[in-house]
């Protein structure tokens, strides 16, 4: 390739360089992922991760075969949760492993430093896996440039580990296509039985191929390769996949994964019609052949569906059927501005990738185009999903700057070796990208060039001076769009998705920074103040945190399976003081957890979350629970004196504002709700016993019955209220 | 506790007996209005001498029994509150409170924390077909002869259901039915009613059965607490009548209220495996479990097995799954052990295993455990099923049929010129 030899060899010099620019984007993509373990310190900042946190300590210190087996008696109260049969092991099983291997070494690593440095690790994998990927869909140093992208896209960082995981068989399977060798095939299985173990999404994926192979089929690009390469990942890796407990059956049983299956079926007709056809070789075959192919894959997309897959369609269908799915801020749809927010430029150069992937329609590019449109749409339909988009809006892009001829060689090559770091294999894409530019001037002539093997067409060019010139302007172009790239991401890395949820920063005028560490504190006066097997009821989001930090005995968690348990809560929470005292003696609750932002301007508490309490209650104890009742008569959402009878007398609006109308001077304000206090505000069947130092966490007891058999209230008129 | 002040007396009785007698103390403080008026009740406090109570100055709370005879006093010495009274109580002590038509607001509102509503000031129970002949005045109906007593064999035994009528002068109160705390003892009759002081308005509030006379009140912590609208039910007067059945009726209501009979404890309970005998951190569903329960009640100033028909046990996940009467097995001199085999529910959760025995007049006994129940480990569960037979016949002719195939196509070397389509 380059034309200058280096001491080495073209070749190994090339290879070298790209070994060092992967090197260098490894670094790179965990060291955006360090901000908050900087900032802050190394601890688990989420919510749900907690969860893998705790799970993980149980498998390294009861082993593997308890884990498995684990019934875990301290979440869902009194229900319990079979943990060994409703979990994806694959994160706990891979921190335990390297945790086990550090110590095997005689490394004495903390667990907990397993958990927070496990994600940054992977992505580090993320991105050689995604550089492996783009080298099969175009060459290496597409891949290169992929994993740039993938390594500091912010749409990535968001959303922890799992992504790393979905990254790996997305790429094998795609890779699967072009090969159709059963040993490829299988190893993508493995991946793929590595990603179901790591995570639900692995749906995505399952769902993907098989419509992969169908759109093949019904392009009439059948071929044995694709027979052997699909039915051998199939059969594997379903196989493998129920192995996974949670999994089970599953993958026979459910809509989602009704397309594999029917696929895998069809597959087998197609080959059986393909073998008929040589015996018996008609032209009429084949036309029946396909509307027999389109009407039974139709059927079979036709079982049963569920509700979080109806939400996937509808938007609106979560929030009418079920608020549980609707609650949770992951499952909205997507904004608008969190498009351009999460992924920059990636995002208007997708529709151009899809237009340069159509105009070479090989096997594995009309896998992108699918890949893309339907990432896309998820995407938009819910949050959470953006992720499953990154990483095919990264190779689409790639394909972009790509796609057109590659006669500029020289240059870029003599920039990468001058420039090093992440700027290097930006430099590689500027090239790509002048290349890209020149697609869009001058796609007649470039045409000739713009053949498979990227690399050999460079004798093909040689680019006048006005070319030249011409080159250097989009050149500059895309190298200030990369460099905004670059610098966007790690600003919406450092400061969108850094931010942990346990522990909050706030800048104080003079630009010191206040750390406020409400949950925590509360979290460790639980550990360290109740009984061991104390039971503490919450909203479910703030359940594994109190099972992992406060190590006390929850009611519901964010493994949100039951529903009706979760609106219990919801009930108890919503209903009066006498009502909720007699359901959480029932339950045999000990504490009560609020979080309130009230003081602080804190716009994630419970107050604000409380609508949606209400509605899941409502969900299932529709006689009980009116979340009309919550409304002024004015329909307005408030919660002071103003406030309607129902949702002054709930328990939530009283937990939250007992006693803060007096410590704010009688006349302060709600700084989230932007509104006056209530100000008189009495609980008489729980007790305050803790609220942090911001108010952000109040915590009250539930009292025991009265030894002379009166109602609290009796009680209180007795003794008197403070 | 301040109950050694200046203005309630405080008498230290039968110091010479050694013996407790009452499960839960035998120290006792008196209230009376003057230290001679302690002379007035002296038959009813001399026998509790007897029954071996005594007075001590150790510990948190100065004494275990208190005993209110002081009806007309506005107040308890310097600063003893109702609520002194109430954490008393609280604090497992045992009270009995005597009241009088003159009593005070003091009186009535502690009266009142327990669900006992005393009548107005100045009002009497009075019972023109049921009553003392009163000496001076005729007309004067006022010492009643009641004798509706309430069934509870743990407080009063038959000698006194069965027997005399007790002589009762003082106020009535309405007792709060729906209480499950509250039982009342002693009950006006069809013909007794309650009425205002002779000078005032003849104005009949509480008639017949819903008038109270004496109440006992049983805390859910198990302390007990008398309330008797009638002071003089325990003076020497009326103590002294032949024809009455008063001694018999305070000494019961007494030894009852002093922990001195129907105490009921549990002094020991556990579970195990049915096989092995061995107690484990968590069953799994639908194991065959023993629960066993020891139960020994007080009385005769010993503890003796406790013997019933209808102790149960509960395992309970929200709602109980399982209830079950347990058998009496086996007695020894102190309690008797009561046993059931129980089968575990088929649902796994956090379960709490729990016998709950609470019976009118008895001490409550509730005994519980917090226990798992573990779904099966994935080894546990069978390993055929016999419904699952024709697939494993399908598996295995698969297997076979491809071996076979594969096997043919291997070694079957055919001379002639293939089809070779296969591939």
């Amino acid at each position: 390739m380059a034309r200058k030899v280096l001491g080495l060899a073209a070749a190994e010099q090339l290879s070298l360089l790209r070994i060092a620019i992967l090197g260098l984007i490894s670094v790179v993509a965990i060291g955006s992922r360090l901000y908050s373990v900087i900032r802050f310190e190394s601890i688990i900042h989420e919510f749900d991760p907690w969860f893998n946190f705790r799970t993980t300590k149980y498998l390294v210190n009861n082993g593997f075969d308890s884990f498995w087996n684990w019934f875990d008696e301290t979440a869902w109260y009194p229900l319990g949760r079979v943990v060994g049969g409703t979990v994806y092991p694959g994160i706990m099983v891979t921190s335990a492993t390297i945790y086990n291997a550090l110590h095997f070494l005689n490394i004495p690593v903390d667990i907990r430093n397993v958990c927070v440095f496990l994600a940054p690790v992977f992505s580090a994998f993320t991105a050689i896996a995604t550089y492996h990927m783009g080298k099969e869909v175009k060459n290496a140093t597409a891949g290169l440039l992929a994993a740039a992208f993938i390594g500091v896209a912010p749409g990535y960082i968001s959303r922890g580990l799992r992504s790393s995981c979905s990254c790996s068989p997305s790429s094998c399977g795609c890779g699967r296509c072009g090969l159709g060798s059963a040993l490829y095939a299988a190893l993508t299985a493995v991946f793929y039985f590595y990603m179901v173990s790591a995570w639900g999404g692995y749906v995505f994926i399952i769902n993907l191929i098989p419509l992969h192979v169908f759109a093949l089929l019904a392009m009439g690009r059948y071929s044995n390769r694709l027979y052997v390469s699909y039915s051998t990942f199939y059969v594997l890796g379903t196989l493998a996949s129920m192995q996974i407990p949670f999994v089970g059956f599953q993958p026979t049983r459910t809509s989602e994964h009704m397309a594999a299956l029917g696929t895998f079926g069809l597959l087998q007709l197609v080959a059986f019609a393909h073998f008929a056809r040589t015996l018996v070789p008609q032209h009429h075959f084949q036309v029946l052949l396909r509307g027999a192919v389109v009407s039974l894959f139709v059927v079979g997309l036709g079982g049963l569906w569920t509700g979080r897959f109806y939400s996937l369609w509808d938007t609106g269908y979560a929030k009418i059927h079920i608020p549980i799915i609707a609650s949770v801020s992951e499952h909205q749809p997507t904004p608008w501005p969190n498009f351009f927010f999460d992924l920059n430029f990636l995002i208007w150069l997708l529709p151009a990738g899809i237009f340069f992937s159509f105009r070479e329609l090989t096997d594995n590019h009309v896998f992108l185009i699918l890949y893309s449109i339907f990432a896309a749409y998820f995407a938009g339909v819910m949050v959470r999903l953006i992720l499953t988009l990154t990483p095919i809006r990264t190779y689409l892009n790639v394909k972009d700057v790509e796609a057109a001829g590659s006669e500029a060689e020289a240059v870029p090559v003599a920039k990468t070796e001058a420039v090093a770091g992440v700027p290097a294999a930006e430099q590689i894409s500027v090239s790509k990208s002048g290349k890209k530019g020149k697609g869009k001037k001058s796609e007649k002539t470039e045409e000739p060039a713009k053949s498979e093997p990227a690399p050999s067409s460079k004798p093909a060019t040689a680019p006048g001076d006005e070319r030249w010139n011409e080159e250097l302007v989009v050149m500059a172009n895309f190298l200030y769009l990369l460099f905004m790239f670059q610098w966007h991401c790690s600003w919406v890395t450092s400061n969108a998705y850094s931010s942990p949820s346990v522990v909050l920063a706030s800048r104080s005028p003079d630009g010191s920074q206040h750390i406020i560490d409400d949950f925590r504190e509360a979290y460790y006066w639980l550990r360290q103040n109740t009984k061991p097997d104390a039971k503490v009821l919450s909203w479910w989001d703030y359940g594994y945190q109190l099972a992992g930090m406060a190590d006390r005995t929850t009611l519901v968690d964010n493994n949100t399976w039951n529903n009706t348990h979760i609106a219990t809560v919801g009930k108890i929470l919503a209903s009066d003081e006498d009502t909720a005292y007699e359901l959480a003696r029932r339950h045999d609750v000990d504490y009560v957890l609020v979080v309130f932002g009230g003081m602080l301007g804190y716009s994630g508490d419970d107050i604000n979350k409380f609508l949606w309490m209400i509605r899941i209650a409502q969900g299932v104890y529709p006689d009980d629970v009116e979340e009309n009742a919550f409304f002024t008569g004015r329909g307005q959402y408030s919660i002071g004196d103003d406030a309607s009878p129902t949702m002054k007398r709930s328990l939530m609006h009283k937990l939250s504002y007992y006693r803060f109308s007096s410590v704010m001077g009688g006349q302060g304000m709600d700084r989230v709700r932007r509104q006056p206090l209530p100000t008189e505000v009495t609980v008489d069947n729980f007790e305050e016993a803790f609220t942090s130092e911001n108010w952000m966490v109040r915590i009250y007891k539930v009292k025991d019955l009265d030894n002379l058999g009166r109602s609290h209230h009796k009680v209180a008129d007795f003794v008197g209220r403070p | 506790m301040r109950f050694l002040t200046t203005f309630a007396a405080c008498l230290c009785l039968g110091a010479f007996h050694v013996q407790a007698k009452s499960t839960a103390g035998d120290r006792v403080v008196v209230f009376v209005p003057k230290l001679d008026a302690a002379s007035e009740y002296s038959q009813f406090l001399d026998s509790l001498g007897t029954r071996g109570f005594d007075v001590s100055f150790e510990g948190d709370r100065l004494y275990d029994h208190a005993i209110v005879l002081s009806p007309s006093s506005k107040k308890f010495g310097s600063g003893i509150s109702v609520s002194d009274f109430l954490s008393f109580v609280d604090s497992g002590g045992n009270l009995i409170v005597a009241a009088s038509h003159e009593l005070s607001d003091i009186h009535r509102k502690l009266a009142l924390q327990f669900g006992v509503t005393f009548e107005k000031r100045g009002s009497r129970v009075v019972d023109h077909t049921s009553h003392l002949a009163a000496t001076v005045n005729q007309s004067d109906h006022s010492v009643v002869a009641a004798k509706q007593f309430a069934q509870v064999d743990a407080v009063l035994s038959k000698k006194v259901v069965g027997g005399k009528p007790v002589l009762f002068k003082g106020i009535a109160h309405a007792y709060d039915a729906a209480n499950p705390l509250l039982v009342p003892l002693l009950t006006g009759a069809r013909t007794t009613y309650s009425a205002a002081s002779s000078a005032a308005r003849s104005d009949v509030v509480l008639t017949g059965m819903s008038i109270g006379l004496v109440s006992a009140f049983q805390t859910r912590s198990n302390a007990r607490v008398v309330f008797s609208g009638s002071a003089d039910l325990f003076s020497n007067r009326l103590l002294g009548q032949k024809a009455a059945g008063n001694t018999q009726f305070v000494k019961e209501i007494s030894q009852w209220a002093f922990q001195e009979k129907s105490v009921l404890r549990s002094t020991a309970h556990r579970h195990h495996f049915a096989a092995t005998g061995e107690t484990p951190e968590h069953y799994r569903v639908n194991n065959e479990i023993v629960y066993e329960v020891d139960l020994s009640v007080y009385y005769d100033d010993a503890w003796h097995p406790y013997v019933a028909s209808d102790v149960q046990f509960e395992a309970i996940m929200l709602d109980p799954y399982i209830r079950a009467t347990l058998n009496r097995t086996e007695s020894n001199a102190a309690h008797a052990t009561y046993h059931g085999d129980i089968k575990l529910p088929d649902r796994y959760g956090t379960f709490t295993f729990r016998v709950n025995y609470k019976r009118t007049g008895y001490s409550n006994v509730v005994v519980q455990d917090t226990v798992g129940i573990w779904p099966l480990r994935h080894d546990e569960y069978p390993r055929f099923l016999s419904a699952a037979y024709p697939y494993y016949v399908g598996s295995l002719t698969m297997v076979l049929g491809f071996l076979a195939l594969s096997a043919a196509w291997l070694w079957n070397t055919e001379p002639k010129k293939a089809k070779s389509k296969t591939n």
